[in-house]
């Protein structure tokens, strides 16, 4: 067990009131630790607390002093707007780069500026668009193409026994060469929300927000055993290009290196400010990793054969590793 | 502000605490110094004695600078092919100058773009042969484009789709019709071969001197702190030279820069502590603005240039400040003819995207 987790105390946002996160914003600031980085939210939003009681539930009840990566600031924008169509703004160490969104949207903003942060400042990652899902130790990355449905499969795998690492963010810790969660809320667009709600009946969805640019939006909340292991990391371990097709059945067609190359290195936020380095990483990950474009109609059948195929993507990938090691000497 | 010191003692920093760090690496990130601190610390490589979570800010600041750089270097590399050689002087300015010429203030400075000059009388061919070249002017409207023909001291930011910087083509350090003008002559008479030819950079008194009006001639000094740390940077270092203090206020005097050249040394010596020889100092005081003039230019510069903490807003009385400064720079730079219609436009514009705003808030909702 490492040893942040086990100085946690042991009360989730999900068994605090609102209250308590309500009086957390309105002072020192809310700590949700995602994984990749810490983050301290702040601010009288309308609705946030009730909003973040929902979809972070099982993430640890934690109130500032403490280190913070980023701190967001989520208010009420004052004067006339207080009343007449009011605002909420979004305010990173006092600047705000975004225009304020409608009030009743508190928690879409918060999710959004998080997001934009994370994808700027965390270089020390190569950052994937794609959604990752883990088993046996090793990761599954969705990279984000338009129409994928990235979020959609990354939520039912999520709910079918696959530790979920991130909708978002794919965080290639350079070092390490694994897989670091960015555990945050995923979010669920327009016919998605249905379709999770059909698929698992049981899915913790928070309120859902009807008009956002987006369109129609509800997150689905990170289960309480992948937010317990958001500091565990996961090794490369295949990726699917998803695409769904609303008739026909499912199919899965690998995909040769070459291509899955400008894939991922195109859809990773980062991949030019890491320069060389981020090059061989999206090499090594494209060389290495089985790779498959995934068409389905149906989520159970995409998952059955996902599944067929894992056992030996992890065999493969654990090979590999102790070839790796056992030339250079060195224990991962 | 005691924490400026680290940039160039980074020991220092070994003794903040992580709410110290925490607070230093959100000013500093806003302030875009935080890239300088982190070179700044890796030059004296001291980063892995830092404690993990602060150090891995760092190291990621690292890489987004040296990328902003490289992006800065390959446009500077780029440029004078890509204009085809013309036949008259090409002058980085600022952030590229001090890359060029391998100061020690450009390791980490964070670009946000490219700025370059030609003479005036080359300025339209310039702008042709980067728009031959696939440079092209960023939208604006009728007005502003105008505003920026006539009235400005450079044309529009211009883009690339193969570079990742802006590059902003200047032909005069000031906008022409302010009450200051700066006679360019006189800058393009002691230009400098630069290492990366064939661009050519200011003398290192008029680097001094254009960083010094950048600043103090700009409308909006907030969060700009980062200007006094590049005049605090050019100083000690072009200070070396022989004869580089001797000459710097007559020089100031005779571009007519000696105000902002005598509120950068009063800034830079009380913030920065950077060594001016002292009668050199007293001199440049005494070319600078009058005894009460100074006083209210250094109570307003102080209370802007001073940056606000990462949790809070900005004071009503910084606001205030920052409110006179904008009216005073309006009216050095330009006449009211000039003005007036100027406001007037730029009033209507913004009413109109609040109109626009709530039209189409009323049609989606």
């Amino acid at each position: 067990m490492n040893p942040v987790a086990a100085l946690e105390p042991m009360r989730a946002l999900s068994q605090v009131g609102t209250a308590a996160i309500q009086q957390a914003l309105l002072g020192p600031g809310l700590l949700l630790d995602v994984g990749l980085a810490i983050l301290r939210v702040q601010g009288d939003a309308p609705g946030l607390a009730q909003q973040l009681h929902a979809v972070y539930r099982n993430f640890p009840f934690r109130a500032a002093p403490g280190w913070a990566d980023v701190h967001l600031h989520i208010h009420r924008r004052r004067g006339l707007r207080r009343w007449v169509r009011p605002q909420v703004v979004f305010r990173c160490d006092s600047e705000e780069p975004f225009d304020p969104f409608p009030a009743d949207t508190a928690l879409p903003l918060m999710e959004w500026g998080a997001n934009y942060l994370i994808g700027r400042r965390f270089n020390d990652s190569l950052l994937f668009h794609a959604g990752v899902v883990e088993r046996d130790g090793h990761a599954l990355l969705m990279p984000a193409l338009p129409g994928s449905g990235k979020s959609t499969l990354t939520a039912a795998l999520s709910l079918r026994g696959w530790r979920m690492l991130s909708d978002e963010f794919g965080a290639l810790d350079l070092q390490r060469g694994s897989f670091r969660p960015v555990l945050k809320p995923v979010a669920l667009k327009n016919t998605s929300i249905d379709v999770i709600r059909a698929f698992a009946p049981e899915a913790e969805l928070g309120p859902e927000f009807p008009r956002t640019r987006k369109g129609r939006v509800a997150h689905l909340a990170p289960s309480a055993p992948a937010v317990a292991a958001r500091q565990n990391h996961a090794w490369p371990g295949a990726v699917v290009l998803p695409r769904w097709r609303p008739d026909g059945g499912t199919r899965l067609e690998p995909v040769p290196p070459q291509l899955v190359f400008p894939t991922l290195a195109f859809n990773a936020f980062n991949y030019a400010v890491l320069g060389a380095e981020g090059f061989r990483a999206a090499v090594s990950l494209a060389q290495t990793c089985p790779t498959w474009q995934l068409e389905y109609s149906d989520l159970h059948d995409a998952i059955t054969h996902l599944e067929r195929e894992w056992p030996a993507v992890v065999l493969q990938a654990t090979a590999r590793r102790a070839a790796d090691s056992g030339h250079e000497g060195a224990m991962p | 502000m005691a924490w400026l010191q680290a940039l160039r003692e980074p020991e220092q920093a070994l003794d903040w605490t992580l709410p110290q760090w925490e607070r230093v690496l959100r000013l500093s990130r806003r302030l875009r110094l935080l890239g300088r601190l982190a070179e700044s610390l890796e030059a004296a490589d001291l980063t892995a004695r830092l404690p993990a979570p602060v150090a891995r800010h760092l190291q990621a600041e690292l890489r987004y600078s040296r990328w902003r750089t490289r992006l800065l270097l390959w446009g500077m590399e780029r440029l004078p092919a890509m204009m085809g050689e013309p036949p008259y002087p090409l002058v980085l300015l600022k952030g590229a100058a001090y890359v060029a010429q391998g100061l020690p203030i450009a390791s980490g400075r964070l670009p946000s773009d490219i700025d370059i000059l030609v003479p005036q009388e080359h300025l339209a061919d310039a702008q042709r042969r980067l728009m031959a070249a696939g440079w092209a002017e960023t939208a604006l409207d009728e007005h502003d484009r105008r505003y920026y023909h006539e009235w400005s001291h450079e044309v529009p930011p211009m883009q690339h789709v193969l570079h990742g910087l802006e590059l902003d083509l200047h032909h005069n350090i000031l906008p022409p019709v302010g009450h200051t003008r700066v006679d360019m002559a006189l800058l393009l008479a002691r230009l400098q071969p630069s290492p990366s030819a064939p661009w050519q950079v200011f003398h290192p008194q008029d680097q001094v001197l254009h960083s010094a009006a950048h600043l103090f001639h700009d409308s909006d000094a907030r969060d700009r702190l980062r200007d006094l740390v590049d005049l605090d940077g050019l100083l000690r270092h072009f200070g070396t030279l022989p004869g580089f203090w001797q000459g710097l206020p007559a020089r100031a005097s005779e571009l007519g820069l000696s105000e902002p050249l005598a509120l950068a040394c009063h800034f830079v010596t009380l913030w920065l502590r950077t060594p001016v020889p002292a009668p050199v100092l007293m001199q440049i005081q005494q070319a600078g603005p009058s005894a009460l003039r100074r006083a209210w230019l250094h109570a307003l510069l102080g209370a802007v240039l001073t940056p606000t903490e990462p949790d809070q807003g900005s004071s009503r009385w910084q606001n205030l400040a920052a409110v006179a400064l904008l009216v005073r720079h309006h009216w050095r730079r330009m006449p009211l003819r000039i003005l007036l219609p100027h406001l007037w436009h730029k009033w209507r514009a913004s009413a109109k995207v609040a109109s626009d705003d709530v039209l189409a808030a009323r049609a989606d909702g």
